[in-house]
């Protein structure tokens, strides 16, 4: 049989160079080239457009301030929040989108088995919707103000008696005051614009998921893979330090320093977050301990690859799968503790977020329900997509356990 | 068969693998797990050993600290392959071609020499890669950066296994098992080495594939001259495949030499005893189905003197009895599990009676028939002497005298446990270490006849 084809028994390893092992990857140029962008902005921001501290901790002490894109007549002000947000997405795009692109065999294997399962695909689509509004959203549609003229607004197809709203902008008939497409949603007791809110509050929730993803996979995986592989007294330091702080009260630290500076969105998601990532580690070292017994990380183990390899391109991948389940059931929990927080007034009110906005219509029940029902409603319904995409991704990601059914 | 003055590829010398086992927060270590307590041999070019036992036996741990997948504790592995032939010791008595010893450029080099196979093929292969990044990924580790060229060589070589080129971008779920085993031997061979560890390639496929992936193996070893270490716990497979067999138990080698000669004229009696499991053609040849009882004891605190006596259908008597063989066998093996405690008088009288809460009805008589015929001890042992002891145990187990039975049962003694067998040399490399394979010694002839 013979072909002009190279074959593995005639390369001559002497003219191969030991060297490069690492290839740099697609992924990789994107995450650089995405972070260099940022931190152009960020330096532009810093420099030139606000230069005082309080905007550079994300949090308005009252000073002037400026939006960052004032420049090319944009409002919009972009805050901590929204540089880690931008980072996590670009990390997200880079490490969760693009390999589906990278790998349609393996992307169209899952999708054939998440097809059929409804209830998470109907929670994929709202979470895309929530998640594309939310991102797009806010930089487009205006911020919701204080307009007290037009408070209490009913939603579209409803109404309310004249005697709440001051101003009824839709038409009044039979002493009602019914709702119009200027509010669809209607407005709050100070006559925000309810649409906005949710509109926002989806960016918020966004922003809720993808930075405490950011920090807990980040430090959950680093912690977790350093252990696993420097075992011995390091492993040991490490894991109790876990345990410690599993059981550390977070709650009271975060009260704490909310009495001593103020809540603000950015403390509790990094607070939260920071102290949230044991369950990952854990989770993160048995799964690598477990790997290193396969035979097919003894196998590349076995072909002379460095450590380095073994974890990053077989341990991670391997693990990711479980990560990604694990991540899509600590999420709503996140969106529910902000919700809560803001319910018992421990949040940052300001906030156009969806626990505030039900927290406003809580002496509002009576007469305007739809202000804490609106925001209820999308809450409920976002919790349980992640919820159900989770389990679906559970059934979905576990190839192994496929291929050991089919024998 | 192969030129003497040639040195072999592989030479084993006094391999040791213990795993410490360690107790309390400083891990101070307490015991050893003595997987592999010693063995020697060498692998000539293009030779096939096999190394063969039950599971447990330390076959696999062995191969993994020869490839250096775990380090030897103790022991060299010299590899003369890959233009590494004709180097002699340095002054210190180490070799320069000793594998447990490479530094981290050395060992990467190995690599390139010595590959393995896994047992299992739906575990070797990464699920999350297709299989043509799976291969492909040892030329990248290797230093070859071309894609295209990388792309080119494992097409090639997937068609080569057996499968077609554009498998290359598909999952290993995409497989069936036997297909899963070519791509691993194609991973195995793409780095073109001389020296390839198959690890029961054949043992987790189904029975009616398991000829073709042997014969694959076969040819492709023909093809490009690889001398192979093959592990395996099936006397058939072993007898196709391999040019000469190691027998492993606890650690050891009890005997080594080439198949033909090992098959047809087993010295040690494990080995005979894995050969009478192999299903025969003709089931009315004289060699009788022997039986091995129990399982292969923990490697943390072997038998002493012939690893094998606790289990051994041949262990030797001792000079004061005469019984028969098997009686013999039944005997000490009664011995050892009163020794070990195993043996509750009073568990055996609740098993035979009733009523669980009325012991009484149930009489010492009862209970020692039964352990007689639990333990295959016969009515009546055919030695007197024997016989009486063995009765004093019975009545002291009996009457819930557990220490006093296994005192009794003391008088019963076996060479094999007490003297380590050496090697005894059969000629053409054909040794084996059984205590009746000495000629010296007066304890019955070898087992077989030449
Ligand atoms: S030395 Fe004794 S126990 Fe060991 S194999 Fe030979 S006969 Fe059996």
């Amino acid at each position: 049989m013979a072909t002009d084809r190279q074959s593995f028994d005639e390369i001559d390893w002497g003219q191969i160079d030991e060297e490069s092992e690492r290839e740099i990857s697609p992924n990789f140029i994107i995450v650089a080239i995405g972070t260099a962008l940022m931190g152009a902005v960020w330096a532009f921001d810093y420099f030139f457009v606000t230069g005082t501290w309080d905007a550079a901790i994300g949090m308005d002490f009252g000073n002037q301030y400026t939006p960052t894109f004032e420049v090319i007549g944009w409002g919009y002000d972009v805050t901590q929040l929204d540089w880690l947000f931008a980072f996590s997405l670009v990390l997200f795009g880079a490490y969760m989108i693009l390999p589906l692109y990278q790998n349609p065999r393996m992307t169209k294997y899952y999708w054939r088995d998440m097809k059929r399962n409804r209830p998470a695909m109907a929670s994929l689509g709202w979470l895309l919707f929530i998640f594309v509004i939310g991102v797009i959203g806010p930089a487009i549609i205006q911020a919701p103000t204080v307009d007290l003229m037009t408070k209490y607004q009913p939603p579209m197809f409803l109404e309310i008696n004249n005697v709440y709203p001051i101003n009824c902008v839709g038409e009044v008939a039979g002493g009602d005051c019914h709702g119009s497409l200027e509010h669809p949603l209607g407005t709050t007791g100070d006559g925000k614009d309810i649409f906005r809110i949710i509109v926002y509050g989806m960016q918020i929730s966004m922003k809720i998921g993808f930075i405490a993803t950011l920090f807990v996979v980040t430090i959950g995986s680093i912690v977790g893979t350093v252990a696993a592989y420097a075992g011995g007294l390091v492993d040991e330091v490490l894991m109790r330090w876990v345990d410690i702080q599993q059981s550390f009260p977070t709650f009271i630290l975060y009260l704490l320093i909310l009495y001593i500076y103020g809540a603000s969105l950015f403390l509790f998601i990094v607070l939260f977050s920071l102290f949230s990532w044991e369950g990952t580690a854990r989770y993160v070292r048995s799964n690598a301990l477990a790997k290193t017994e396969e035979e097919y990380i003894k196998a590349v183990q076995l072909s002379g690859a460095s450590t380095y390899r073994v974890i990053r391109s077989h341990i991670m991948p391997n693990s990711a799968s479980s990560i990604v389940t694990d991540i899509t059931l600590l999420i709503p929990s996140f969106i529910l503790f902000e919700a809560q927080f803001a319910f018992l007034g421990l949040g940052d009110s300001t906030i156009p977020s969806w626990g505030v906005l039900i927290a406003q219509g809580r002496s509002d029940l009576a007469f305007a329900p739809w202000i804490t029902l609106i925001p209820g409603l999308f809450l409920f319904f976002t919790i349980l997509a992640f919820n159900f995409l989770g389990d679906a991704l559970l059934d979905a990601l576990n190839p192994e356990a496929d291929a050991e059914a089919e024998q | 068969m192969f030129p003497v003055t040639e040195d072999p590829i592989l030479s084993v010398r006094n391999l040791k693998k213990h795993y410490p086992i360690t107790e309390g927060i400083l891990s101070r270590q307490v015991g050893a797990a003595k997987a592999v307590d010693g063995i020697s041999f060498d692998i000539a070019e293009g030779e096939t050993l096999g190394l063969v036992g039950e599971s447990g036996c330390g076959k696999s741990t062995a191969a993994s600290s020869i490839i250096r997948l775990e380090e030897a504790t103790d022991g060299e592995v010299i590899f003369n392959g890959g233009g590494r032939g004709g180097r002699t010791r340095n002054e210190d008595g180490t070799h320069p071609n000793d594998v447990t010893k490479f530094d981290d450029g050395e060992l990467k080099a190995f690599r390139r020499d010595a590959q393995m196979i896994f047992q299992d093929p739906s575990s070797s292969l990464d699920p999350r890669m297709t299989v043509g990044s799976s291969v492909a990924e040892l030329l990248l580790v290797h230093g070859m950066t071309d894609k295209e060229r990388r792309r080119e060589i494992v097409e090639d070589l997937l068609e080569r296994v057996g499968l077609e080129a554009d498998y290359y971008d598909r999952y290993p779920h995409e497989f069936s098992g036997g297909q899963k085993q070519r791509i691993a031997l194609a991973r195995a061979l793409v780095l073109n080495p001389e020296f390839i560890v198959a690890d029961e390639p054949v043992s987790a496929l189904d029975v009616s594939i398991r000829a073709e992936i042997l014969s694959l193996l076969n040819d492709i070893q023909e093809e490009f001259g690889l001398s192979m270490l093959f592990i395996s716990h099936d006397m058939s497979v072993v007898r196709e495949v391999c040019d000469r067999v190691a027998v492993m138990y606890l650690g050891e080698i009890v005997e080594i030499g080439d198949t033909d000669e090992v098959f047809r004229n087993p010295q040690h009696p494990y080995t005979e005893a894995l050969l009478s499991a192999i299903p025969r053609p003709d089931p009315s040849a004289q060699r009788e189905n022997i039986e091995l009882k129990g399982t292969v004891p923990s490697p943390t605190n072997p038998p002493s003197g012939c690893r094998f006596h606790t289990r051994c259908h041949m262990v030797i008597q001792s000079d004061e009895y005469d019984l028969e063989q098997e009686r013999w066998r039944a005997v000490l093996t009664f011995r050892d599990r009163v020794r070990s405690g195993e043996i509750d008088p009073e568990s055996v009288r609740e098993a035979l009676a009733f009523d669980a809460d009325d012991l009484s009805n149930v009489d010492n008589q009862t209970v020692k028939d039964e352990l007689r015929t639990e333990f295959d001890l016969a009515e009546e042992l055919s030695d007197p002497e024997a016989e009486s002891v063995l009765q004093d145990a019975l009545d002291a187990l009996a009457e819930g005298r557990i220490e006093d039975a296994n005192d009794r049962l003391s008088a019963f003694t076996t060479p094999c446990e007490e003297e380590e067998p050496q090697e005894t040399d059969h000629g053409n490399g054909h040794l084996s270490a059984c205590l009746r394979n000495k000629p010296e010694t007066e304890h019955g002839a070898p087992l077989a006849d030449d």
